[in-house]
């Protein structure tokens, strides 16, 4: 992974020493809180309900385990000994004191993490494919790319006051693991017949309040002129973003505005004024491809005897192995899904020891390489198959073996009223409710896959306008509601849902789910999955299912 | 009847007013009558304390098992802890947590009202 070079360590110095100041002038009563809440907004500490929630940066999802380590360290001395991983592939501590938090940002830049850039209006946290590296799919490692992204993005002075927040995916496989259509710009590399490396550019994606599926406005940049491109789309943004309505102000709306067409016209315009000039210089891209450099791997049998031997003696390891182990491009190698999904767990929370268990095998058997997925979940990306068996056991030990990837418990679920102050209605015991239901592991994998995403407002960090089963968190009267959408998805054939019917209370929800899943059962034909079935058939026999056992 | 709540400046705690300090439970809180003038006179002393809390605001409460509990669940949350995990105020028990627990009425938070009107 990337290392920080003296230039990063100072600026997070320098960053660090800042905020201390900014912080001890709040609590003396030198600056308000109309003048500090800006200040630590760009320093990712948010006041939400309970106390301050600190969100840090976790570049493209990857972590070493020196700085898992120190992320459980944190939990444990400065919140309840606990973190909260995000879509943004982020971790959040939700317990954080603000006399506590200039400390905080000097143990994170100890392990070279921050919290910049995490709230406000600006380039926020790049995220990758958490397969990369690993998977045999990827044209490139898409790292290097959302490395280069990070490093120009960071207190970029031209970008750091923008209309409104601005996310960037990066994907190289045909699979979209990344949600690259519902970002800002989604990014997916492809390879020209001359070999040469470019991006598809989709641009305007968006969940929200106003849900968007990204357009493609370049369907082949080379990929060396990627970031003038950038900063032609970044350019056009500030220039025509609305400012006066913040319902209205990220880049979506200005796509839609002026049409694909016309957008993508007027970022060639201002592309071509900048020239190759603006471009990485060859040995910086190379510098940073060097970071990225693939790992060693032992050349083994595709065939691991240790590992087919386990599988049949133990049951519970064969299902591990169906559903959390996916293909690596080294015979011999497969990459590991680590839920964080326990049946009746928060979705995403990780407690420090769970995240000290996880480093310990990245160190033993993971060549130090840990990723976070914007599904809230962990993997380890190069696990040797003759490990396996010893990996998933100490997964088993520390609550971390749950059979349930793609599975209908596998839920993204915003933090919600539980935790956030914006949030109208829990999402955290929805997930669990739903979770409980589908407990039985067989009755989980005959559904197959199955995306259930939950939010508790109509921000949608939960991601439920792309849910094959989407949930939304509504306030009707004062009570929490929620209006359920099938026919989502965030992948490769993304879509916005299709809203269901009429919003549902609280304690009817997950026997909604079950129902929506009982009906898809009785629909569904050979290999068909929920969402394949729902494309087929429409909303019509989802609905008279859901509301005749309502009603 | 009204309680008086902020979010404690250097940690983020919430906090309910009582005779002129902060305390941190909802069942020690004081209460004021919806006329009684004490209870917007207390707001504005509180909102004279930009070092000590964060946003004070008035909240609605409503009658739960003989005792007051938050009107609207947002607060009821606040008040109690978060729901999914038994490691907020919730911990300390007795009568007082046992009524916002088993409190019933619905309306959205004076605070979430205050936040979506500066929107």
């Amino acid at each position: 992974m990337y290392r920080y070079d003296q230039i990063d360590r100072d600026m997070l110095a320098d960053r660090g020493a800042e905020f201390r100041g900014q912080v001890a002038r709040r609590l003396a009563g030198e600056l308000t809180e109309e003048e500090f809440k800006p200040l630590r907004l760009r320093n990712g500490l948010y006041l939400q309900l309970h106390a301050y929630m600190l969100r840090i940066a976790v570049p493209y999802g990857s972590l070493n385990p020196t700085q898992l380590r120190k992320l459980a360290w944190i939990g444990r001395t400065y919140d309840k000994g606990y973190g909260h991983f995000t879509t943004r592939t982020n971790l959040q501590f939700h317990w954080i004191r603000l006399a506590d938090a200039p400390d905080i940002m000097d143990h994170l830049a100890s392990v070279d993490m921050h919290a910049i850039q995490t709230s406000g209006n600006c380039i926020r946290n790049v995220t990758a494919d958490p397969y990369a590296g690993a998977t045999a799919e990827e044209i490139d490692d898409p790292r290097v790319w959302a490395e280069a992204i990070r490093q120009w993005s960071t207190v970029h002075p031209e970008f750091n006051w923008l209309p409104r927040k601005f996310k960037i995916a990066v994907t190289a496989a045909a699979k979209d693991r990344t949600a690259a259509k519902t970002h800002d710009i989604g990014l997916n590399l492809k390879r020209a017949r001359d070999g040469s490396l470019g991006f598809e550019v989709m641009v305007g994606g968006g969940l929200g309040r106003t849900p968007y599926i990204a357009q493609t406005i370049r369907q082949f940049l080379p990929a060396t002129r990627l970031i003038s491109y950038l900063e032609g789309i970044l350019r056009v943004y500030n220039r025509q973003g609305r400012r006066d309505n913040i319902h209205k102000a990220r880049i979506k709306m200005v796509v839609a505005a002026l049409g694909r067409d016309e957008f993508a016209a007027q970022v060639e315009a201002e592309w071509e004024k900048m020239g190759p000039g603006a471009d990485l210089p060859d040995t910086e891209l190379a510098r940073i491809r060097g970071a990225f450099a693939p790992k060693t791997f032992e050349t083994l049998p595709a065939v691991s005897e240790a590992f087919e031997a386990a599988k049949l003696a133990t049951p519970a390891f064969a299902r591990f192995a169906r559903n959390n182990l996916k293909p690596h491009k080294v015979a011999g190698y497969s990459i590991v899904e680590i839920s964080l999904k326990a049946i009746g767990a928060t979705p995403g929370d990780a407690t420090a020891e769970q995240m000290e268990a996880v480093a310990d095998l990245a160190e033993r058997f993971g060549q130090n390489d840990i990723r976070v997925t914007h599904e809230q979940n962990l993997v380890l990306p190069h696990v040797k198959l003759d490990d396996v068996p010893a990996v998933w056991a100490a997964l088993a030990d520390a609550g971390l073996a749950t059979p349930n990837m793609n599975l209908v418990s596998d839920i993204i679920a915003c933090p919600g009223l539980d935790y956030c102050a914006l949030a109208n209605a829990r999402a955290i015991s929805v997930a669990q409710h739903i979770a409980q239901k589908f407990a039985d592991a067989d009755r989980a994998e005959k559904v197959g896959e199955l995306k259930v995403k939950i939010s508790g407002c109509i921000n949608a960090c939960g991601h439920h306008h792309v849910g094959h089963i989407g949930i939304l968190g509504v306030d009707k009267k004062g009570e929490e509601f929620y209006q359920l959408t099938l026919g989502g998805s965030a992948a490769e054939d993304a879509a916005v849902g299709q809203a269901l019917g009429p919003a549902l209370p609280y304690d009817k929800v997950a026997e909604a789910v079950d129902t929506l899943v009982e009906t898809y059962l009785r629909e569904r034909r050979d290999g068909e999955r929920f969402l394949d079935t729902f494309r087929r058939t429409g909303v019509a026999p989802f609905k008279e299912a859901v509301y005749a056992d309502v009603h | 009847m009204k309680a008086l709540t902020a979010n404690r400046l250097t940690d983020g705690e919430v906090v309910f007013w009582r005779q002129g300090q902060w305390v941190e439970q909802f069942g020690d809180a004081d209460l004021f009558a919806d006329d009684d003038p004490a209870g917007e006179a207390a707001e504005g002393h509180a909102k004279n304390q930009p070092t000590v809390v964060v946003e004070p605001y008035l909240i609605d409460l409503v009658e739960s098992a003989g005792l007051w509990a938050p009107l609207s669940y947002r607060e009821r949350i606040r008040a109690l802890g978060p729901s999914n995990l038994a490691h907020g105020k919730q911990t300390r028990g007795g009568a007082a947590i046992a009524a916002l627990l088993h409190a019933h009425g619905a309306a959205r938070s004076t605070g979430r009202v205050d936040l979506i009107k500066r929107k």
